[in-house]
């Protein structure tokens, strides 16, 4: 799983082949093969295996940032940006290449933003004065910015991102807050 | 798009490959739309279209070659229509709000161009994704340009604008995978509150989209 994601960071799903990843992996095409239906499955497993993770890590460092809502957004923020920093070829492949994969690909993104809207609207404060698609949009935003720096190859500088992305998605409920 | 009478016609030579290549970038469009990517074969092409499989490669290369013109093509559209919606405004709400109201009524009609530009173009290769990512941030210093800080706060950071037209761009593409474009402009309230907000303010973002 990690070699598909290496391979297909440097060069695009549709460029890389079972041998690669087999030959990048160190494992026999017969292991693949006992393992993976084919180079879409790999791609798929390695996907949602990094998407479990991410999640976990955001959970894992919401809950250590304690009840007040601000900071539990932020930490998870900062967890995301961590695991880009720390795994970029990873990252690389869920939120640059995936899109442009296979139509499972696709669906595998899809449920996976669905996921993080989900997660972002169950921590932060409901008010009606705000547009019922606000999560979607903010999600989509924050994804936008990641997958820039991703493609500009700077995954290490991902965690100065911080302090803006937070900015961006803060800002319209500390919006609502100050005006009540 | 109307296919020419067959036979002598008389209509100049010029005239007749042009039309062929409006016609397969159309069929190329529509096929995708009915069939997605990886049914969308030359021949699928062709037959939509309603020319000879020797007369596609006339014109394009290959099926990647054919979806990189289609792309281009369909960029250059949303972006006149979009823009025209901008110039004729004065004031940066107006024309963010005109622009955003062009592009999704333009969607809500052709949703075949949508999930072109959106969703299942995106798998015809490299070089098209590229575009999408160049077309994506293309629209970032229309943005940009023009727009005021908040009366009561900072200027949103650098960032901000990235984030809007992303946020924005996944908005879109997740009604073009449900199949829901046609509901799209229903969204303008929303999506429009959204983008203007960080630079307008909330109250103020409200206020202009409720007195719209």
């Amino acid at each position: 799983m990690d070699a598909i994601a290496e391979l297909s960071a440097e060069r695009g799903y549709e460029a890389t082949k079972i041998g690669d990843i087999v030959s990048r992996a160190g494992v026999a095409r017969k292991t693949l093969y006992d393992n993976f239906e084919g180079k879409e499955d790999v791609f798929l497993a390695a996907f949602d295996s990094a998407v479990d993770e991410v999640v976990g890590r955001i959970e894992e460092r919401c809950d250590e940032a304690g009840e007040e809502w601000e900071e539990r957004l932020q930490a998870g923020l900062a967890a995301l940006l961590a695991y880009v920093a720390e795994q970029p070829a990873m990252a690389r492949m869920c939120m640059v290449e995936a899109m442009s994969a296979t139509p499972a690909a696709t669906r595998h993104y899809e449920e996976a933003v669905q996921r993080f809207v989900a997660m972002t609207r169950a921590s932060v404060p409901h008010y009606e004065q705000l547009p019922e698609t606000i999560e979607e949009t903010l999600v989509g935003g924050v994804a936008w910015i990641v997958h820039q720096n991703l493609r500009r190859g700077e995954a290490e500088k991902a965690e100065g991102l911080l302090g803006e992305l937070s900015e961006f998605v803060l800002a319209p409920y500390r919006a609502v807050a100050a005006a009540r | 798009m109307e296919r020419l009478p067959r036979g002598r016609h008389g209509l100049p030579r010029q005239f007749v490959i042009q039309n062929q290549r409006e016609r397969l970038l159309a069929a190329l469009a529509e096929c995708l739309y009915k069939r997605g990517y990886e049914s969308t074969t030359v021949a699928a092409i062709g037959k939509c279209a309603a020319v000879s499989k020797s007369d596609f490669y006339k014109h394009f290369e290959s099926k990647e070659d054919c979806f990189l013109a289609a792309y281009e093509d369909s960029v250059a559209r949303v972006r006149r229509e979009v823009l025209a919606a901008c110039d004729r405004r004065q004031r940066w709400e107006s024309r963010v709000l005109g622009a955003l109201e062009a592009l999704l009524d333009l969607f809500a009609a052709e949703p075949a161009l949508a999930r072109l530009l959106l969703v299942e173009g995106l798998r015809a290769g490299r070089g098209v994704y590229d575009r999408y990512q160049d077309a994506l941030q293309s629209f970032v210093p229309y943005l940009r340009d023009g727009a005021p800080t908040p009366a009561d706060g900072a200027p949103p950071p650098p960032e901000t604008d990235e984030a809007v037209v992303g946020g924005v761009a996944a908005l879109l593409a997740r009604r073009a995978l449900a199949d829901e474009l046609e509901q799209l402009p229903n969204f303008l309230p929303q999506i429009g509150e959204f983008v203007l907000t960080p630079y307008l303010g909330a109250a103020e973002a409200r206020r202009i989209i409720s007195d719209r």
